[in-house]
C-alpha cells in the first residue's frame, strides 16, 4: 500500500486561491452583471478561507476552552483564534455589499431591460427616455 | 481524506456556476459552493464562522441572487 | 476623560440609525441632525489624550499584578508587550484632523438641510455614518479595525450617490462598487498575509516585531502583503488607475455630499499611508514607488481637469490631483516632507469643501454644471464670487493662504531632498491649477449671461454663504498661523519616523 497523505492547510490554500482566481476572472471577464457579482462573492470566500486556514493547527483541537481542561494543554494544541474573530466580520461584510450591488442591478435593469455591463456601463448606450423610476431608496443593511 | 473531497466539490462548484446559463441555477450553484466552504471552515477547526458560513454563504446569499434573478430575467443573454 | 474617544465613533453611529428610525418626520432628523453634527466637532476639543482599550485589555505589560501572577517565559516574552485589545489612539494630530472632518460635515449637513427642500433622511443616515467610519480609521491602531471600517465608508459614499438623483448616478455607484469589491478582498488578503507572517494585526506590535527583528523583514511573504495592501491604498485614495472612478463619484454626488466625500477620501488616504509608512518603510524603492503614483496623480489630475466642461468633474480632477502633493510627502520620507503633507491634506480638506460648496450654490441657482451654459452669475451674489475666488487662490497657492504654506513646505522639503525635479513639476502643477480655475471661475461668473440661462432660485441660501465665508476664515487662518496646524503634525511625525 502506498501512504498518500496531503497536508489539509496546504490543500486549502490552494483552495483558496483557486477561488480567487476564478472569482477574479468572473469579475473581470464576464459580461452578466449577475455573474460579476457572484465572481466577487467567490473573491470574497477566498480571502476568508486563507485566513481562517492560517489559524490552522496540524491535530489541534477547536479553540473553546472547557471546564476541567488543562490550560497548558489547551494553549499547545489549539488552532489560533484570532482569524476566526476576524472572518466573521468580514463574512458580514460580504454579504451587505452584495446586497447593495444586487439592488443597484435590479434598478438598472428596470432603466435598461438588460443585465449586461457592455450595455449599462459602455459608451454606446441605447436611448431610452430617462424617466422617473428611480425613486426609491436602496439602502444595504450595515450592520457590522 | 473527506476534506479534500469536499475542496475539489466546492471548487468544481464554483467553475459550474460562472459556466451556467441558467441564472438561477448558477445561484442555487452558489449555495452548494457556500455550504462547502462552511465544511471546510469546520474542518480547519473554527466551528463558529462555520455556523455564520452556513447561514450566510449556503442560504442568505443564494436567497438574495435568487430573488434578483427573479426580479430581472433568468437567462443570460450572451 | 479618556471615555470621550469611543464616543466619537459611536455618537455618530447611534445618530444615524436613529435617524433612518426617523425617516419620515422631516422636522425631527432635522434638529437631531444639526445638534449631532454640532457635537461631532466638539468632542475632539473636550477629549483627553491618551489611549483606549476596548473591553479594557491593556497589554500584560501595564498590568502588574496580572504580569507577576504568570510563568516567566510568558511575562520575559515579547508577549507580554503586545496588544490583546483593539486600539484607539488619540493625539492632537488625530484631534486636528476629527475637528477639521467634524467642521466640513457640519457645514455640508447644514448646507445639504438649506439647499434641499425635502429632508433626506438616508442621505443624513449616509453622512454620519461615513463620518462614525472615516473618524474610526483615522483613530484605531489595528490594521483589520480599519479594513472593517473601510468597507463601511465605501458603502456610505455609494448610498450618498445613489440618495443625489443626478443623471447616470446608479452607473457610477455600480461601478465604484465593482472596482471597490475587487480592491477590498485584496486590501483583505495583504491584511491575512501581514497576520500569518506577524501573528497580530495591532500596528504597534508589527512595528516592535519587524524593529526587533523577530521576522524576516525581506521575506517574500512582507512583500507580497505591502503588494497588496498598497494596491487596497491606491483604490481607497483614488490615486491612478482610480482617479476617472474617484472623480467621477464627486461629480455624481450633489456638491455639497461631494465636500464631504472628498473629506472621507483624503483622510482615508492619510490613514492608510500612515500605516503603511510605519509598517513598511524599510523596503527598497518604497520612496519611489510612492513618488511616482504621487507625480502620476499629480499630472493625470490636472491634465483631465483642463479638459472638463463640467465642473464638477473639474472640481473632481482637481481634488484627485491634490492628493499628489500629500502622497510626494510621504514619498520623501523626511521630518519635513511628512509634516509638510500631512498639513496639505488638513489645507485641501477644507478648500475642496469650499469650492464644492461654493460652486454647488451655481448648481443651486441653475440647475446646470455645463460651463459652456453658464454665465454673468456675478451679478446675483459678488460677495459670494469674491469669496469663491479666494477659495481658488488657496487651492492654486497663492500667498497669504494656507495652500501657499503647506505647498511652499513641500517644494522646499524636496529640494532639500536633492530632488529639485520634483519642485519643478509640483509649481507647474500648481500655476495649471491657477489656470484652470480661472478659466472655469471666468465662465461661470465673468463671460456674458447666455440668453437661455433661466436661473431657478433667485438667491442663494443663507446657510451655504455663511459656510463658505467660516471656511474661507479658516483658510486665511491657517495661512497667516500655520504653526497652529503644522505643531502638532510636526509632533506627531517625529514619532512615526
Amino acid at each position: 500500500m502506498i501512504e498518500f497523505t496531503i497536508d489539509t492547510q496546504l490543500a486549502a490554500l490552494f483552495t483558496s486561491a483557486a477561488f480567487i482566481v476564478i472569482g477574479l476572472f468572473a469579475a473581470i471577464f464576464l459580461d452578466n452583471i449577475i455573474k460579476k457579482i457572484i465572481g466577487i462573492a467567490f473573491i470574497e470566500e477566498g480571502a476568508n478561507l486563507f485566513i481562517v486556514t492560517l489559524g490552522y493547527k496540524q491535530g489541534g483541537i477547536v479553540p473553546i476552552f472547557l471546564p476541567g481542561m488543562n490550560a497548558e494543554w489547551f494553549a499547545a494544541n489549539s488552532a489560533y483564534p484570532l482569524p476566526h474573530a476576524l472572518v466573521l466580520t468580514s463574512i458580514v461584510i460580504g454579504a451587505s455589499t452584495l446586497a447593495v450591488m444586487l439592488a443597484i442591478a435590479m434598478v438598472l435593469y428596470r432603466k435598461y431591460g438588460s443585465l449586461s455591463t457592455a450595455v449599462i456601463l459602455g459608451d454606446k448606450k441605447p436611448d431610452i427616455i430617462k424617466s422617473g423610476v428611480i425613486d426609491s431608496n436602496e439602502k444595504g443593511d450595515k450592520n457590522e | 481524506m473527506i476534506e479534500i473531497v469536499v475542496m475539489v466539490v466546492a471548487v468544481l462548484g464554483c467553475i459550474l456556476t460562472i459556466m451556467q446559463r441558467d441564472l438561477l441555477k448558477a445561484a442555487i450553484l452558489t449555495g452548494i459552493t457556500g455550504a462547502c466552504v462552511a465544511f471546510l471552515f469546520q474542518f480547519l477547526l473554527a466551528s463558529d464562522v462555520a455556523l455564520t458560513q452556513a447561514v450566510v454563504g449556503a442560504a442568505i446569499v443564494p436567497v438574495f441572487l435568487a430573488l434578483a434573478v427573479y426580479k430581472t430575467q433568468r437567462m443570460d443573454d450572451q | 476623560m479618556n471615555e470621550f474617544i469611543p464616543l466619537m465613533v459611536i455618537i455618530p453611529i447611534v445618530c444615524a440609525l436613529l435617524l433612518n428610525l426617523l425617516h419620515k418626520k422631516d422636522n425631527s432628523t432635522k434638529i437631531i441632525a444639526i445638534i449631532v453634527a454640532i457635537i461631532v466637532p466638539i468632542i475632539p476639543l473636550i477629549a483627553n489624550y491618551g489611549l483606549h482599550y476596548f473591553g479594557g485589555h491593556a497589554p500584560l505589560i501595564a498590568n502588574s499584578t496580572l504580569l507577576s501572577s504568570l510563568p516567566a517565559e510568558i511575562a520575559n516574552s515579547t508577549l507580554a508587550s503586545f496588544h490583546p485589545a483593539i486600539t484607539y489612539s488619540f493625539e492632537a494630530f488625530q484631534k486636528l484632523f476629527i475637528f477639521i472632518l467634524g467642521i466640513v460635515a457640519f457645514f455640508a449637513i447644514f448646507t445639504s438641510l438649506s439647499e434641499t427642500k425635502r429632508t433626506s433622511g438616508p442621505l443624513m443616515f449616509l453622512m454620519f455614518m461615513g463620518i462614525a467610519a472615516v473618524t474610526a480609521i483615522l483613530l484605531t491602531d489595528d490594521i483589520f479595525h480599519m479594513y472593517v471600517f473601510f468597507e463601511i465608508a465605501a458603502l456610505a459614499q455609494t448610498g450618498i450617490i445613489l440618495t443625489s438623483n443626478t443623471e447616470d448616478n446608479y452607473e457610477t455607484a455600480l461601478k465604484y462598487l465593482i472596482v471597490g469589491s475587487i480592491g477590498g478582498p485584496l486590501l483583505l488578503l495583504g491584511i491575512g498575509f501581514v497576520l500569518g507572517v506577524f501573528g497580530s494585526v495591532n500596528i504597534t506590535d508589527i512595528v516592535y516585531s519587524i524593529s526587533n527583528g523577530i521576522v524576516d523583514p525581506l521575506s517574500p511573504t512582507v512583500l507580497l502583503a505591502f503588494g497588496l495592501i498598497f494596491f487596497g491604498w491606491l483604490y481607497a485614495s483614488g490615486l491612478p488607475p482610480f482617479h476617472t472612478i474617484k472623480s467621477s463619484i464627486y461629480s455624481k454626488a450633489l456638491p455639497h455630499s461631494a465636500a464631504l466625500l472628498q473629506g472621507f477620501t483624503v483622510i482615508t488616504f492619510i490613514a492608510i499611508g500612515i500605516v503603511i509608512f510605519r509598517i513598511f518603510s524599510y523596503l527598497p524603492y518604497f520612496k519611489t514607488l510612492i513618488i511616482i503614483f504621487s507625480l502620476l496623480a499629480m499630472i493625470l489630475g490636472i491634465t483631465m481637469a483642463i479638459m472638463q466642461t463640467d465642473f464638477r468633474r473639474m472640481l473632481g480632477f482637481l481634488a484627485v490631483g491634490e492628493l499628489g502633493y500629500i502622497g510626494l510627502g510621504f514619498g520623501l520620507g523626511t521630518h519635513l516632507s511628512i509634516t509638510a503633507g500631512l498639513f496639505q491634506a488638513a489645507n485641501e480638506i477644507i478648500i475642496t469643501a469650499l469650492l464644492f460648496i461654493g460652486f454647488g450654490t451655481v448648481m443651486y441657482l441653475t440647475n446646470t454644471s455645463n460651463t459652456n451654459k453658464l454665465g454673468g452669475l456675478l451679478s446675483v451674489n459678488p460677495k459670494l464670487a469674491i469669496m469663491v475666488l479666494i477659495g481658488g487662490f488657496a487651492m492654486a497657492g497663492v500667498p497669504p493662504l494656507n495652500g501657499f504654506q503647506s505647498k511652499l513646505m513641500i517644494i522646499q522639503a524636496s529640494l532639500d531632498s536633492g530632488f529639485p525635479e520634483i519642485s519643478i513639476i509640483a509649481i507647474l502643477v500648481s500655476i495649471a491649477t491657477f489656470m484652470t480655475f480661472v478659466k472655469a471661475f471666468h465662465s461661470v461668473y465673468l463671460k456674458p449671461k447666455p440668453k437661455d440661462l433661466k436661473l431657478v432660485n433667485s438667491s442663494v441660501p443663507k446657510p451655504a454663504i455663511i459656510s463658505i465665508a467660516i471656511l474661507l476664515l479658516i483658510c486665511i487662518i491657517l495661512g497667516i498661523f500655520p504653526q497652529i496646524a503644522t505643531d502638532p503634525i510636526s509632533q506627531f511625525v517625529g514619532g512615526l519616523i
